[in-house]
Protein backbone atom coordinates (compact mmCIF):
# COMPACT_ATOMS: atom_id res chain seq x y z
CA UNK A 1 0.00 0.00 0.00
CA UNK A 2 1.59 3.69 -0.88
CA UNK A 3 0.72 6.56 0.62
CA UNK A 4 -2.14 7.95 -1.71
CA UNK A 5 -3.80 4.82 -1.12
CA UNK A 6 -3.62 5.21 2.57
CA UNK A 7 -4.80 8.30 2.37
CA UNK A 8 -7.73 7.48 0.32
CA UNK A 9 -8.82 4.82 3.01
CA UNK A 10 -8.15 7.17 6.22
CA UNK A 11 -10.61 9.87 4.77
CA UNK A 12 -13.41 6.97 5.61
CA UNK A 13 -11.77 6.80 9.33
CA UNK A 14 -14.06 9.00 11.74
CA UNK A 15 -12.33 10.97 14.18
CA UNK A 16 -14.35 10.00 16.73
CA UNK A 17 -12.00 6.60 16.59
CA UNK A 18 -15.17 3.97 16.32
CA UNK A 19 -13.58 2.22 13.40
CA UNK A 20 -10.37 1.65 15.52
CA UNK A 21 -11.09 -2.20 15.40
CA UNK A 22 -11.90 -2.28 11.63
CA UNK A 23 -9.32 -4.32 9.35
CA UNK A 24 -9.53 -2.26 6.28
CA UNK A 25 -8.06 0.49 8.28
CA UNK A 26 -5.22 -1.38 10.22
CA UNK A 27 -1.94 -1.43 7.70
CA UNK A 28 -3.33 2.00 6.76
CA UNK A 29 -2.93 3.05 10.29
CA UNK A 30 0.40 1.27 10.47
CA UNK A 31 1.79 3.27 7.30
CA UNK A 32 0.66 6.41 9.30
CA UNK A 33 3.05 5.14 12.70
CA UNK A 34 5.99 4.13 10.07
CA UNK A 35 5.55 7.55 8.04
CA UNK A 36 6.02 10.66 9.36
CA UNK A 37 4.59 13.20 6.62
CA UNK A 38 1.68 10.83 6.01
CA UNK A 39 1.75 10.71 9.92
CA UNK A 40 1.40 14.84 9.81
CA UNK A 41 -1.25 14.47 7.18
CA UNK A 42 -3.09 12.11 9.33
CA UNK A 43 -3.73 14.59 11.90
CA UNK A 44 -4.45 17.06 9.94
CA UNK A 45 -7.32 15.18 8.37
CA UNK A 46 -8.39 14.12 11.53
CA UNK A 47 -8.69 17.52 13.17
CA UNK A 48 -10.35 19.00 10.39
CA UNK A 49 -13.09 16.22 10.38
CA UNK A 50 -13.28 16.67 14.32
CA UNK A 51 -14.19 20.46 13.88
CA UNK A 52 -16.44 19.93 10.87
CA UNK A 53 -18.47 16.84 12.94
CA UNK A 54 -18.22 19.00 15.95
CA UNK A 55 -19.78 21.81 14.17
CA UNK A 56 -22.82 19.56 12.65
CA UNK A 57 -23.36 18.33 16.11
CA UNK A 58 -24.13 21.85 16.93
CA UNK A 59 -26.67 21.87 14.56
CA UNK A 60 -30.07 22.20 16.91
CA UNK A 61 -33.30 20.51 15.86
CA UNK A 62 -36.31 22.37 15.86
CA UNK A 63 -38.56 22.98 18.73
CA UNK A 64 -42.00 20.48 18.89
CA UNK A 65 -39.83 18.44 16.26
CA UNK A 66 -39.14 15.32 18.94
CA UNK A 67 -42.56 16.03 20.40
CA UNK A 68 -44.38 15.58 16.54
CA UNK A 69 -42.41 12.27 16.18
CA UNK A 70 -43.72 10.96 19.21
CA UNK A 71 -47.01 11.40 18.75
CA UNK A 72 -47.11 10.51 15.09
CA UNK A 73 -45.66 7.41 15.73
CA UNK A 74 -48.28 6.65 18.57
CA UNK A 75 -50.60 7.50 16.22
CA UNK A 76 -49.64 4.84 12.82
CA UNK A 77 -48.34 2.54 15.54
CA UNK A 78 -52.27 1.95 16.22
CA UNK A 79 -52.93 1.20 12.73
CA UNK A 80 -53.11 -3.05 11.83
CA UNK A 81 -50.88 -4.89 10.60
CA UNK A 82 -51.85 -6.20 7.02
CA UNK A 83 -53.28 -9.94 8.24
CA UNK A 84 -51.72 -11.57 5.34
CA UNK A 85 -48.06 -11.09 6.05
CA UNK A 86 -49.26 -13.05 10.01
CA UNK A 87 -48.36 -16.72 10.25
CA UNK A 88 -51.86 -18.16 9.43
CA UNK A 89 -52.41 -19.40 13.38
CA UNK A 90 -51.78 -15.62 14.39
CA UNK A 91 -53.43 -14.48 11.65
CA UNK A 92 -56.52 -16.86 12.93
CA UNK A 93 -55.80 -15.04 16.69
CA UNK A 94 -55.58 -11.86 15.30
CA UNK A 95 -59.27 -12.19 13.04
CA UNK A 96 -61.18 -13.16 16.47
CA UNK A 97 -59.30 -10.26 18.36
CA UNK A 98 -60.17 -7.48 15.27
CA UNK A 99 -64.10 -9.54 15.30
CA UNK A 100 -63.88 -8.53 19.45
CA UNK A 101 -62.10 -5.06 19.21
CA UNK A 102 -65.06 -4.49 16.35
CA UNK A 103 -67.89 -5.66 18.59
CA UNK A 104 -66.73 -3.57 21.73
CA UNK A 105 -65.80 -0.44 19.59
CA UNK A 106 -69.35 -0.98 18.39
CA UNK A 107 -71.28 -1.23 22.11
CA UNK A 108 -69.25 1.89 23.10
CA UNK A 109 -69.56 3.87 19.71
CA UNK A 110 -73.65 2.89 20.61
CA UNK A 111 -73.58 3.55 24.14
CA UNK A 112 -72.45 7.55 23.31
CA UNK A 113 -69.33 6.85 25.70
CA UNK A 114 -66.76 6.31 22.88
CA UNK A 115 -64.14 9.25 21.80
CA UNK A 116 -60.99 7.16 20.74
CA UNK A 117 -60.88 7.61 17.15
CA UNK A 118 -61.75 11.17 17.22
CA UNK A 119 -59.73 12.15 20.11
CA UNK A 120 -56.69 10.66 18.03
CA UNK A 121 -57.19 12.74 15.36
CA UNK A 122 -56.86 15.84 17.85
CA UNK A 123 -54.08 14.95 19.67
CA UNK A 124 -52.53 14.83 16.38
CA UNK A 125 -54.27 18.34 15.41
CA UNK A 126 -52.57 19.84 18.49
CA UNK A 127 -48.92 18.61 18.27
CA UNK A 128 -48.86 18.87 14.32
CA UNK A 129 -46.23 21.83 13.80
CA UNK A 130 -48.04 24.08 11.46
CA UNK A 131 -45.66 26.82 11.38
CA UNK A 132 -43.81 24.69 8.88
CA UNK A 133 -46.52 24.24 6.49
CA UNK A 134 -46.21 25.62 2.91
CA UNK A 135 -49.94 24.61 1.94
CA UNK A 136 -52.38 27.39 0.81
CA UNK A 137 -54.36 29.02 3.06
CA UNK A 138 -57.81 30.16 3.09
CA UNK A 139 -58.14 33.07 1.11
CA UNK A 140 -56.93 30.26 -2.11
CA UNK A 141 -59.68 27.85 -1.30
CA UNK A 142 -62.50 30.16 -2.55
CA UNK A 143 -66.05 30.14 -1.52
CA UNK A 144 -64.96 27.49 1.43
CA UNK A 145 -62.17 30.07 2.39
CA UNK A 146 -64.17 33.26 2.52
CA UNK A 147 -66.56 31.67 4.39
CA UNK A 148 -64.41 30.37 7.05
CA UNK A 149 -62.73 33.85 7.30
CA UNK A 150 -66.47 35.80 7.09
CA UNK A 151 -66.96 37.29 10.80
CA UNK A 152 -70.49 36.01 10.66
CA UNK A 153 -69.76 32.24 10.33
CA UNK A 154 -70.27 30.16 12.96
CA UNK A 155 -68.02 27.39 12.13
CA UNK A 156 -69.51 24.48 13.95
CA UNK A 157 -72.27 25.10 11.69
CA UNK A 158 -72.61 23.34 8.25
CA UNK A 159 -69.33 24.92 6.67
CA UNK A 160 -69.77 24.37 2.62
CA UNK A 161 -66.95 21.30 2.47
CA UNK A 162 -66.18 19.59 -0.68
CA UNK A 163 -62.98 17.23 0.10
CA UNK A 164 -62.29 15.99 -3.31
CA UNK A 165 -62.69 20.07 -4.56
CA UNK A 166 -59.77 20.52 -1.36
CA UNK A 167 -57.52 18.26 -2.78
CA UNK A 168 -57.82 19.47 -6.24
CA UNK A 169 -56.93 22.75 -4.59
CA UNK A 170 -53.79 21.45 -2.79
CA UNK A 171 -55.13 21.35 0.36
CA UNK A 172 -52.13 20.26 2.96
CA UNK A 173 -53.35 16.29 3.79
CA UNK A 174 -52.08 14.42 6.21
CA UNK A 175 -52.43 10.87 6.76
CA UNK A 176 -53.46 10.08 10.24
CA UNK A 177 -53.59 6.19 11.41
CA UNK A 178 -54.11 5.52 7.66
CA UNK A 179 -56.76 7.92 7.17
CA UNK A 180 -56.63 11.45 5.26
CA UNK A 181 -57.15 14.57 6.98
CA UNK A 182 -56.92 18.19 5.16
CA UNK A 183 -55.82 20.79 7.14
CA UNK A 184 -57.17 24.41 6.16
CA UNK A 185 -55.51 28.00 8.36
CA UNK A 186 -57.43 31.15 8.11
CA UNK A 187 -57.63 34.04 10.21
CA UNK A 188 -60.13 35.67 12.38
CA UNK A 189 -58.56 38.27 14.74
CA UNK A 190 -56.35 35.02 15.89
CA UNK A 191 -55.09 32.13 13.33
CA UNK A 192 -57.13 29.09 13.09
CA UNK A 193 -55.98 25.50 11.99
CA UNK A 194 -59.34 23.55 10.74
CA UNK A 195 -58.67 19.61 10.32
CA UNK A 196 -60.95 17.79 8.50
CA UNK A 197 -62.04 14.04 7.69
CA UNK A 198 -64.40 11.85 6.92
CA UNK A 199 -66.78 10.85 9.62
CA UNK A 200 -66.34 7.05 8.93
CA UNK A 201 -62.55 7.02 9.20
CA UNK A 202 -62.78 8.98 12.79
CA UNK A 203 -65.68 7.33 14.21
CA UNK A 204 -66.63 9.24 17.19
CA UNK A 205 -69.96 8.77 19.77
CA UNK A 206 -73.80 9.34 18.66
CA UNK A 207 -73.49 12.73 21.10
CA UNK A 208 -70.16 13.47 18.96
CA UNK A 209 -72.15 16.87 17.58
CA UNK A 210 -71.38 18.21 20.90
CA UNK A 211 -67.94 19.98 20.78
CA UNK A 212 -65.26 18.81 23.24
CA UNK A 213 -62.49 21.78 24.40
CA UNK A 214 -58.92 20.43 25.01
CA UNK A 215 -55.73 22.35 26.02
CA UNK A 216 -51.67 21.47 25.54
CA UNK A 217 -48.98 23.48 25.15
CA UNK A 218 -50.07 26.51 24.87
CA UNK A 219 -52.79 25.46 22.15
CA UNK A 220 -56.49 24.89 22.47
CA UNK A 221 -58.70 22.71 20.38
CA UNK A 222 -62.13 21.92 19.73
CA UNK A 223 -63.54 18.82 18.04
CA UNK A 224 -67.13 18.01 16.88
CA UNK A 225 -68.20 15.81 14.46
CA UNK A 226 -71.80 16.22 12.00
CA UNK A 227 -73.13 13.23 10.01
CA UNK A 228 -70.53 13.31 6.88
CA UNK A 229 -67.47 15.10 8.52
CA UNK A 230 -65.21 15.14 11.76
CA UNK A 231 -63.69 18.47 12.90
CA UNK A 232 -60.87 19.56 14.83
CA UNK A 233 -60.07 22.95 15.55
CA UNK A 234 -56.51 24.60 16.48
CA UNK A 235 -55.26 27.90 17.86
CA UNK A 236 -53.17 29.49 20.24
CA UNK A 237 -55.50 32.06 21.00
CA UNK A 238 -57.07 30.18 23.94
CA UNK A 239 -60.36 28.46 24.23
CA UNK A 240 -62.74 31.67 24.76
CA UNK A 241 -61.06 32.40 20.92
CA UNK A 242 -62.59 29.47 19.94
CA UNK A 243 -65.51 29.74 21.33
CA UNK A 244 -65.99 33.18 19.63
CA UNK A 245 -66.25 31.84 15.90
CA UNK A 246 -67.90 28.05 16.94
CA UNK B 1 -43.30 -1.77 19.45
CA UNK B 2 -43.72 -0.59 23.02
CA UNK B 3 -43.80 3.37 23.34
CA UNK B 4 -40.81 3.57 25.42
CA UNK B 5 -38.83 1.76 23.19
CA UNK B 6 -40.00 4.13 20.40
CA UNK B 7 -39.30 6.81 22.99
CA UNK B 8 -35.63 5.82 23.32
CA UNK B 9 -35.45 4.85 19.26
CA UNK B 10 -36.37 8.92 18.79
CA UNK B 11 -34.44 9.94 21.43
CA UNK B 12 -31.21 9.10 19.95
CA UNK B 13 -31.61 8.95 16.41
CA UNK B 14 -33.88 12.52 15.87
CA UNK B 15 -30.94 15.05 16.13
CA UNK B 16 -28.56 13.00 14.01
CA UNK B 17 -31.33 12.14 11.46
CA UNK B 18 -33.14 15.44 11.62
CA UNK B 19 -29.37 16.93 10.55
CA UNK B 20 -28.99 14.50 7.88
CA UNK B 21 -32.35 15.78 6.30
CA UNK B 22 -31.40 19.45 6.73
CA UNK B 23 -28.57 19.14 4.83
CA UNK B 24 -29.99 17.31 1.92
CA UNK B 25 -32.97 19.32 1.99
CA UNK B 26 -31.51 22.65 2.30
CA UNK B 27 -34.70 23.99 4.10
CA UNK B 28 -35.86 23.47 7.65
CA UNK B 29 -39.71 23.12 6.78
CA UNK B 30 -38.35 19.72 4.24
CA UNK B 31 -36.35 18.58 6.86
CA UNK B 32 -38.59 18.59 9.68
CA UNK B 33 -41.22 16.61 7.20
CA UNK B 34 -38.49 13.97 5.94
CA UNK B 35 -37.55 13.01 9.87
CA UNK B 36 -41.37 12.80 10.80
CA UNK B 37 -42.38 10.56 7.86
CA UNK B 38 -39.05 8.74 8.40
CA UNK B 39 -39.94 7.73 12.02
CA UNK B 40 -44.20 7.84 10.76
CA UNK B 41 -42.87 4.63 8.50
CA UNK B 42 -41.01 2.94 11.39
CA UNK B 43 -43.77 3.09 13.31
CA UNK B 44 -46.08 1.14 11.05
CA UNK B 45 -42.89 -0.92 8.99
CA UNK B 46 -39.74 -1.01 11.28
CA UNK B 47 -41.67 -4.10 13.87
CA UNK B 48 -40.60 -6.21 10.82
CA UNK B 49 -37.23 -5.74 11.29
CA UNK B 50 -35.84 -8.55 13.53
CA UNK B 51 -32.42 -6.59 14.39
CA UNK B 52 -32.57 -4.24 16.51
CA UNK B 53 -29.08 -3.16 16.20
CA UNK B 54 -29.43 -2.39 12.99
CA UNK B 55 -32.52 0.37 13.42
CA UNK B 56 -30.05 3.37 13.08
CA UNK B 57 -29.26 2.10 9.42
CA UNK B 58 -32.55 1.51 8.55
CA UNK B 59 -33.96 5.31 9.43
CA UNK B 60 -31.30 6.73 7.83
CA UNK B 61 -31.70 4.62 5.18
CA UNK B 62 -35.22 5.12 5.10
CA UNK B 63 -34.76 9.16 5.55
CA UNK B 64 -32.49 8.95 2.27
CA UNK B 65 -35.35 7.00 -0.04
CA UNK B 66 -38.04 9.27 0.94
CA UNK B 67 -35.74 12.42 0.09
CA UNK B 68 -35.21 10.65 -3.09
CA UNK B 69 -38.53 9.89 -3.83
CA UNK B 70 -39.74 13.22 -2.76
CA UNK B 71 -37.89 15.02 -5.91
CA UNK B 72 -36.74 13.97 -9.21
CA UNK B 73 -33.03 13.28 -9.38
CA UNK B 74 -32.15 15.55 -11.94
CA UNK B 75 -29.66 14.62 -14.73
CA UNK B 76 -26.93 17.07 -13.06
CA UNK B 77 -26.85 14.22 -10.05
CA UNK B 78 -27.00 11.25 -11.85
CA UNK B 79 -24.07 11.76 -14.09
CA UNK B 80 -21.85 13.68 -11.23
CA UNK B 81 -19.96 10.55 -11.41
CA UNK B 82 -18.72 10.74 -14.82
CA UNK B 83 -16.76 14.30 -13.53
CA UNK B 84 -13.06 14.64 -13.82
CA UNK B 85 -11.03 14.01 -10.96
CA UNK B 86 -10.48 17.05 -8.65
CA UNK B 87 -6.82 18.22 -9.50
CA UNK B 88 -5.52 19.11 -6.24
CA UNK B 89 -6.69 19.23 -2.81
CA UNK B 90 -7.63 22.29 -2.15
CA UNK B 91 -5.72 23.72 0.91
CA UNK B 92 -8.11 23.32 3.99
CA UNK B 93 -8.69 26.19 6.12
CA UNK B 94 -7.00 25.79 9.87
CA UNK B 95 -8.62 23.90 12.17
CA UNK B 96 -8.93 26.67 14.18
CA UNK B 97 -10.80 28.83 11.51
CA UNK B 98 -13.26 26.09 11.37
CA UNK B 99 -14.01 25.96 14.86
CA UNK B 100 -14.66 29.65 14.80
CA UNK B 101 -17.21 29.72 12.60
CA UNK B 102 -21.03 29.12 12.94
CA UNK B 103 -22.36 25.56 12.62
CA UNK B 104 -24.98 27.21 10.31
CA UNK B 105 -22.23 28.27 7.89
CA UNK B 106 -20.72 25.30 8.52
CA UNK B 107 -23.98 23.29 7.22
CA UNK B 108 -24.23 25.49 4.94
CA UNK B 109 -20.96 24.96 3.21
CA UNK B 110 -22.33 21.10 3.29
CA UNK B 111 -25.17 22.03 2.15
CA UNK B 112 -23.59 23.61 -1.24
CA UNK B 113 -21.52 20.43 -2.57
CA UNK B 114 -23.19 18.16 -4.94
CA UNK B 115 -25.43 15.79 -3.90
CA UNK B 116 -23.63 12.56 -4.55
CA UNK B 117 -20.59 13.23 -2.48
CA UNK B 118 -22.99 15.47 0.24
CA UNK B 119 -24.95 12.45 1.28
CA UNK B 120 -21.89 10.01 2.35
CA UNK B 121 -20.39 12.95 3.54
CA UNK B 122 -22.82 14.14 5.66
CA UNK B 123 -23.29 10.33 7.21
CA UNK B 124 -19.62 10.66 7.30
CA UNK B 125 -19.47 13.45 9.85
CA UNK B 126 -22.33 12.72 11.55
CA UNK B 127 -20.21 9.80 13.11
CA UNK B 128 -23.07 7.28 13.47
CA UNK B 129 -22.90 4.97 10.61
CA UNK B 130 -19.11 3.08 9.16
CA UNK B 131 -18.18 3.52 5.94
CA UNK B 132 -19.87 0.05 5.46
CA UNK B 133 -22.85 1.15 6.37
CA UNK B 134 -23.06 4.29 4.46
CA UNK B 135 -22.56 2.34 1.42
CA UNK B 136 -25.90 0.22 2.73
CA UNK B 137 -27.87 3.15 3.57
CA UNK B 138 -27.03 4.67 -0.19
CA UNK B 139 -27.02 1.31 -1.90
CA UNK B 140 -23.78 1.92 -3.25
CA UNK B 141 -20.27 0.21 -3.10
CA UNK B 142 -17.94 0.57 -0.43
CA UNK B 143 -15.19 2.21 -2.64
CA UNK B 144 -17.98 4.59 -4.09
CA UNK B 145 -18.51 5.42 -0.42
CA UNK B 146 -14.55 6.16 -0.16
CA UNK B 147 -14.26 7.66 -3.59
CA UNK B 148 -17.10 10.35 -2.78
CA UNK B 149 -15.49 10.93 0.99
CA UNK B 150 -12.35 11.87 -0.56
CA UNK B 151 -14.03 14.20 -3.34
CA UNK B 152 -16.90 15.85 -0.77
CA UNK B 153 -13.76 16.64 1.54
CA UNK B 154 -12.46 18.26 -1.53
CA UNK B 155 -15.20 20.31 -2.35
CA UNK B 156 -15.86 21.14 1.40
CA UNK B 157 -12.73 22.63 2.05
CA UNK B 158 -12.52 24.61 -0.77
CA UNK B 159 -16.13 25.91 0.06
CA UNK B 160 -14.78 26.74 3.82
CA UNK B 161 -11.92 28.38 2.27
CA UNK B 162 -13.39 30.52 0.43
CA UNK B 163 -16.03 31.18 3.57
CA UNK B 164 -13.14 32.11 5.39
CA UNK B 165 -11.22 34.15 2.57
CA UNK B 166 -14.91 36.12 2.24
CA UNK B 167 -15.40 36.50 6.08
CA UNK B 168 -12.10 38.22 6.75
CA UNK B 169 -12.02 40.59 2.97
CA UNK B 170 -14.60 42.16 5.39
CA UNK B 171 -12.48 43.38 8.53
CA UNK B 172 -10.69 46.10 7.81
CA UNK B 173 -7.20 45.47 9.85
CA UNK B 174 -7.01 47.49 12.48
CA UNK B 175 -3.52 49.20 11.17
CA UNK B 176 -5.15 50.49 7.85
CA UNK B 177 -7.65 52.27 9.74
CA UNK B 178 -7.32 56.25 10.35
CA UNK B 179 -7.23 56.97 13.73
CA UNK B 180 -9.98 59.97 14.85
CA UNK B 181 -8.11 62.92 16.63
CA UNK B 182 -10.15 63.96 19.11
CA UNK B 183 -9.37 68.18 19.56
Amino acid sequence: MNNEQARFILGAYRPNGRDAGDAVFCEALRQVKADPGLGAWFAREQAFDSAVSAKLGAVIPPPGLREAILTGGRVSTAAPRPLWRLAPWLAVAASVAVIFTVAATYWIWSAGSGRADLGQMTRFALTDPFSAHTGPHADKLGALGAWLEDPASRISSGAPVDLAQLKAQHCRTISVAGHEVFEICFQRGSWYHLYLARRGDFPAGKNAGAPVFLEQAQRSAVAWADERLAYVLVTHGGTEALRRIL
Amino acid sequence: MGSDTFTQLVDANYAPLYRFALSLAKNQADAYDLTQQTFFIWARKGETLRDSSKAKSWLFTTLYREFLRGRRRDVRATALEDLPPDEADPPAPAVDVVSAMDAEVVMNALQEIDEVFRAPLTLFYLEELSYQEIAQALDIPVGTVMSRLSRGKSQLRAILAQRDKGARGNVIPFSAQRLRQTP
